[in-house]
């Protein structure tokens, strides 16, 4: 039985007029300048743009891990900004997964053990179904029982992707997830972000550099100096790399 | 090379400052130990030299040896007017001394718990009184009259011509005050009260009527002290001796010095102890510094430091460390002292103060032990830094070297061997003799030894114990008990403020609200363990996950523990083999005994106790010493005839009669360690001179008694020493037929005139001697808490490194949902569980331990083994409350990371 999230046209996470600074008077540094995005359910964006354009940092402030300065960012219908730390944390816990570029997994607990840990963290029950067709599909059923430092870089990446799915989140967050990886790793990972995107309905957020790995995405917002610069529907490798071209990143 | 290594050191300033800890307090023992008894000593000396300020010569009994808290025998008053004809002495008068002891107006006794209450006779003549100065009044002139010092009239408001009562040898009488003295500029001497009397008065107060204690000589100004000694001495009979002031003086100040010697060494091995734990400490801050910066020193191997560059580095920052650590530990020191000073104090043994001297010596031993121990614990992780490849430079891989699991358990095995092997040739003197070191030293590097061994050992058994503990209602209980205890703890603070008083009340809340803070925090960390598992699983998970730095760690804390356990069983197997001995060997129905370390009361008691018809046998008790072979040994002097009836000291060969005739008792491990048997001679160095005494009996049962019994007359024709004229118990026995009503009410009637001593029947007198263990114990422990202290001071530190390393992991936690309190939850029992794993190590050494020793010293009167198993077990609780303390600060700065930068690390 597979368990699928239909399709909505509902916002999952947006942002309007999100600024964030760094720094106060003459050394401060604007990192978003007036961001205004939206996030539709069950799709896979990619955010690009150059070193210092302020992606991670829109990535962290739509994921609840840092605040605007002004402005505000939604998950679904609720504004992050008006969160306390412990309502951000359970936030975060129920509604939002996580995939890093590295040290994504907690050394001492076994793969299986990382994969639940935020249900572990919440002491809830997981859903058994649900967790096996995960791991199948990501093939890491058999090396469950192993601790993150007997698992290849590739296979660490497929325990955090399969563990930011495993909760059912509202919304998955990654941040350069194959940017560690070797191309056929990476390759593997991000095939099974598209399909976690198209066959069921989740909705991922990836901040990336990699015109390949961008392209596995359903549209691209590109960011420069804070702003949106632009955005494209249905990239291809080829079109991604001719519009970096254009902004000279 | 060198500013590389400041720059790192001082990067990391808390790990400076929390290593530098542990070193510092143990320093600052070391040093608190050395100026608490100089401070001693400099006040003793003071008082010494007030006493013979201005004095050339003193004549006084030749003695045998020189006594503890001795006053020479009396002599004969006429020799005084040989002594004044002798050319040179300007003056010369005779004084008595003796025992007096002041009441104030509520008729209680002032009796100071250390120094002597001094009674003596008024010097007449200007030129004899060293700096004694008249502050208002003047001398004693009739029989009636008293002159008191300073100190005593201010601190219980009496004032010229008061009429108090003072208890001599005599029964208490009362005196008007005429005059009030000080001494230069103290109030007092070295905190002793003084009753000054005129000659004739002193005398007869003193029973040393037509006798002097001591003669005082002043020269005329063309000769020297040394001169007119050697032409008094020319003339005086061969029991007297004429010493020079000078030379007196420096007997006094030495004897005083070698009694205080076992106070230092007593105080100098809990000092030890001390700096152990913090070797402990500092060993493991520095394994962790060198694995953390594994990839920077890589780094400089990579770029061409040698290995000895490396061994420097570390050991230079050790020195870094020991240096600020040892200078901040010997400051500490001034404070230590003064806790010591309020310890001795709530134990009764009040020091007199003066200014507190820091000696050269004070400030040469602190640095070399805070130096030596720092830099001795940073070279095995020094060395293994210097292996340190440069490949570690590029990958973050553990290469750290450490001894593999078998080398540890063969050197654990070979330290354990070793140390038990210590133990036992210290316990079992004569079994096996291993040269020069006395038994003590031997058990003490015994135990130092089993403790590494354990510590080496103990890795193993991190993993099995952090399973048990990590079970949920494990964890339940041990978060409510200890919160219970801390809560507990802190109502017990409030009530006992509101029972003290409405000022009191005011200081103890603020008290309380600490143990009740860390008690809510236990509370609640218990009742969580139901509703959020994750967090103690990732507590015991990050427990076991460094065993070796998990069980050095908790052996600091095992060494402290082990230590109080250690001192339960022994303090509860005296308390119970003393209790065993007087329910056996008491036969009177009271004893009367003084409240106090020294003195006692008048023989008078004892006798007005035995013309009572009620009353069916007295045996007054008193305490003399004696010198054996250099060894200064402790009697009792008792009626051999009544002793029989009050006292049952199971006499296995002769009898109590044959005493009578001037033979000794002798407790029967005594003769089988000296190798005496009845009816053999020992020699009995008296102040009088040597006697060759016969052993007429050997008894088996010490009670009440000293290890040598003697008959009262045989005791007053030659024991002497400070107020061994005075009984300092006296059993009573009442008649039959008698009910105990009637009884007590006679004995207490008689007790009346005698303020200073308290009756008490067989119940009450074996509370009283419980209560005396107790104090005891508590002392020591207050002294162990500062081993305890510093093992949290090395939990803390530990948890704050670890914490460091996981930086990431806590920031990742964090990030898919782990709240700030789970965090706090998790270090918290992370904290507990290794507190604990070092609690129940500590309990099952010190029970071994313990029960060895106790074992051990059965001949010499400890016959019951017991185990205090509930306040034993307490420990454990107290352990977890030590983790929770420990925890209290890493934890809340784990939860405080903010999770981009603990993501962004590295």
């Amino acid at each position: 039985m597979v368990t699928t999230v239909p399709r909505t046209d509902l916002t999952a996470a947006r942002m309007t007029a999100g600024v964030k600074r760094y720094g106060q008077g003459d050394t401060a540094v604007t990192a978003l300048d007036g961001i205004d995005v939206s996030f539709e359910s069950g799709r896979f964006t990619a955010i690009m743009g150059p070193s210092g354009s302020g992606k991670s940092t829109l990535l962290h402030c739509l994921a609840g891990l840092d605040v605007l300065t002004s402005g505000s960012a939604y998950i679904g219908e609720v504004e992050l900004g008006s969160l306390s730390d412990k309502d951000l944390t359970l936030l975060r816990r129920e509604k939002v997964g996580f995939v890093f570029q590295a040290f994504n997994l907690i050394p001492t607990l076994s793969a299986k053990e990382n994969v639940l840990l935020p249900l572990l963290i919440a002491g809830a029950a997981h859903d058994a179904a649900w967790f096996g067709e995960v791991v199948g599909i990501l093939g890491i059923e058999n090396r469950l029982s192993h601790r993150p430092n007997e698992l290849s870089g590739g296979e660490q990446q497929r325990v955090a992707a399969a563990r930011a799915l495993v909760s059912h989140p509202a919304i998955v967050f990654a941040d350069e997830p194959s940017g560690n990886l070797d191309s056929r790793s990476a390759a593997e990972l991000l095939a099974f972000m598209r399909r976690a995107a198209s066959d069921y309905g989740q909705t991922i957020v990836m901040v990336t550099h990699d015109p390949v790995a961008a392209a596995y995405a359903d549209r691209i917002v590109f960011l420069g100096d804070g702003r949106i610069v632009d955005e494209m529907a249905n990239p291809t490798t080829e079109a991604v790399i001719d519009r970096m071209k254009q902004f000279g990143g | 090379m060198l500013r590389a290594t400041l720059k790192s050191a001082l990067g990391h300033r808390l790990r400076l400052v929390l290593t530098a800890m542990s070193v510092m307090m143990g320093v600052a023992f070391v040093a608190g130990t050395f100026i608490f008894t100089d401070t001693i000593d400099k006040t003793f000396d003071e008082l010494f030299a007030d006493v013979y300020a201005g004095q050339d010569v003193i004549v006084q009994s030749e003695t045998g040896y020189d006594v503890s808290l001795g006053i020479p025998p009396p002599f004969n008053a006429g020799v005084i007017e040989t002594v004044r004809g002798v050319p040179g002495v300007v003056a010369a008068e005779g004084s008595v001394s003796g025992f007096a002891v002041i009441y104030d107006e509520a008729g209680k006794a002032i009796v100071p718990t250390g120094p002597p209450t001094l009674g003596g006779s008024w010097v007449e003549d200007d030129r004899l009184v060293g700096n004694t100065e008249m502050r208002e009044g003047r001398g004693p002139t009739a029989s009636d009259e008293v002159v008191i010092d300073a100190r005593t009239a201010t601190a219980h408001d009496l004032v010229l011509g008061d009429v108090v009562e003072v208890q001599t040898l005599m029964k208490v009488a009362t005196y008007r005050v005429v005059g009030i003295i000080g001494f230069g500029e103290a109030d007092n001497l070295g905190g002793a009260t003084m009753a000054l009397f005129d000659l004739d008065t002193a005398q007869r107060l003193f029973g040393m009527e037509g006798e002097y204690s001591s003669i005082t000589v002043v020269a005329d100004s063309g000769t020297t002290p040394e001169v007119l000694t050697r032409r008094i001495q020319a003339v005086l009979p061969d029991t007297l001796e004429a010493v020079t002031a000078t030379d007196e003086l420096a007997a006094q100040t030495q004897s005083m010095q070698e009694s205080l010697g076992f106070l230092q060494t007593a105080l100098l091995v809990f000092a030890a102890v001390a700096v152990f734990v913090g070797s402990f400490i500092i060993q493991n801050t520095f394994r962790i510094i060198v694995r953390q910066r594994q990839r920077e020193l890589g780094l400089m191997r990579a770029v061409g430091a040698t290995g000895s560059q490396i061994i420097w580095m570390v050991v230079i920052e050790a020195l870094l460390v020991g240096l600020v650590a040892s200078l901040l530990g010997i400051l500490l020191g001034f404070g230590i002292a003064g806790g010591l000073t309020v310890i001795m104090d709530a134990a009764g043994f009040s020091m007199p103060s003066t200014s507190a001297p820091l000696a050269l010596r004070t400030i040469v031993v602190g640095l070399a032990v805070g130096l030596l121990v720092t830099v001795a614990a940073a070279v095995v992780p020094a060395v293994r830094a210097s292996r340190i490849p440069p490949v570690a430079a590029l990958h973050d891989m553990d290469v750290t070297l450490r001894m593999s699991d078998r080398a540890r358990a063969i050197i654990g095995g070979i330290l354990l061997a070793a140390g038990v092997g210590f133990m036992v040739s210290g316990l079992l003197e004569g079994l096996i003799d291993i040269g020069p070191l006395n038994q003590l030293t031997r058990v003490g590097i015994g135990a130092a030894l089993v403790f590494l061994a354990v510590s080496l050992l103990s890795s193993n058994v991190v993993k099995p114990a952090a399973a048990v503990l990590g079970h949920r209602s494990v964890l339940t209980a041990v978060g409510v008990l200890s919160g219970l205890a801390l809560v507990g703890t802190g109502v017990g603070l409030v009530v006992y403020g509101a029972s003290s008083g409405v000022g009191a009340v005011a200081y103890m809340i603020p008290l309380a609200l600490i143990p009740l803070a860390v008690g809510g925090l236990a509370l609640y960390l218990g009742l969580t363990v139901v509703r959020d598992r994750f967090s103690p699983a990732l507590a015991v998970q990050n427990a076991v996950r460094k065993p070796r730095r998990t069980a050095t760690t908790a052996s600091a804390l095992m060494i402290g523990l082990a230590l109080v356990t250690f001192c339960f069983i022994l303090g509860d197997s005296i308390k119970a083999s003393a209790g065993q001995a007087i329910d056996e060997g008491l036969r009177a129905d009271y004893v009367l005994s003084v409240n106090a370390f020294v003195g006692g009361f008048s023989p008078q008691l004892a006798d007005d106790l035995t013309q009572q018809p009620e009353i069916a046998a007295v045996t007054a008790m008193r305490i003399g010493y004696w010198d054996l072979d250099g060894r200064e040994q402790i009697a009792t002097g008792l009626d051999p005839v009544t002793a029989d009836q009050t006292l049952f000291l199971d006499i296995q060969q002769g009898d109590f009669g044959a005493l009578a005739d001037g033979g000794v008792l002798v407790l029967d491990t005594v003769a089988e360690e000296e190798g005496w048997t009845l009816g053999d001679e020992i020699p009995m160095g008296f102040a009088r001179g040597l006697q060759q005494v016969e052993i007429v009996g050997i008894f088996a049962k010490q009670n009440l008694v000293q290890p040598y019994v003697v008959s009262l007359d045989f005791f007053e024709q030659n024991m002497s020493g400070y107020g061994s004229d005075l009984d300092y118990a006296v059993a009573v026995k009442a008649a039959d037929g008698v009910s105990p009503e009637v009884s007590r009410a006679v004995v207490e009637a008689a007790a009346a005139d005698y303020p200073n001593a308290t009756v008490r029947d067989q119940a009450e007198y074996r509370a009283a001697q419980e209560d005396q263990a107790n104090t005891m114990l508590a002392l020591f422990n207050a002294l162990l808490v500062l081993a305890v202290i510093i093992a949290i001071f090395g939990i803390t530190n530990t948890l704050a490194l670890s914490i460091y390393e996981r930086t990431h992991e806590i920031g990742l936690l964090r990030a898919v949902g782990m709240s700030r309190s789970q965090v706090v939850r998790a270090v918290s029992w992370e904290a507990i569980v290794v507190a604990i794993i070092g609690a129940v190590l500590g309990i099952v050494v010190g029970t071994v331990f313990g029960v060895v020793v106790a074992v051990a010293m059965a001949s010499q009167g400890l016959t019951v083994l017991s185990i205090p198993v509930l306040q034993i077990g307490a420990l454990v609780v107290f352990g977890a409350i030590a983790g929770l303390i420990a925890a209290l600060f890493p934890a809340r700065r784990a939860s405080r990371l903010r999770i981009l930068d603990a993501i962004a690390y590295e």
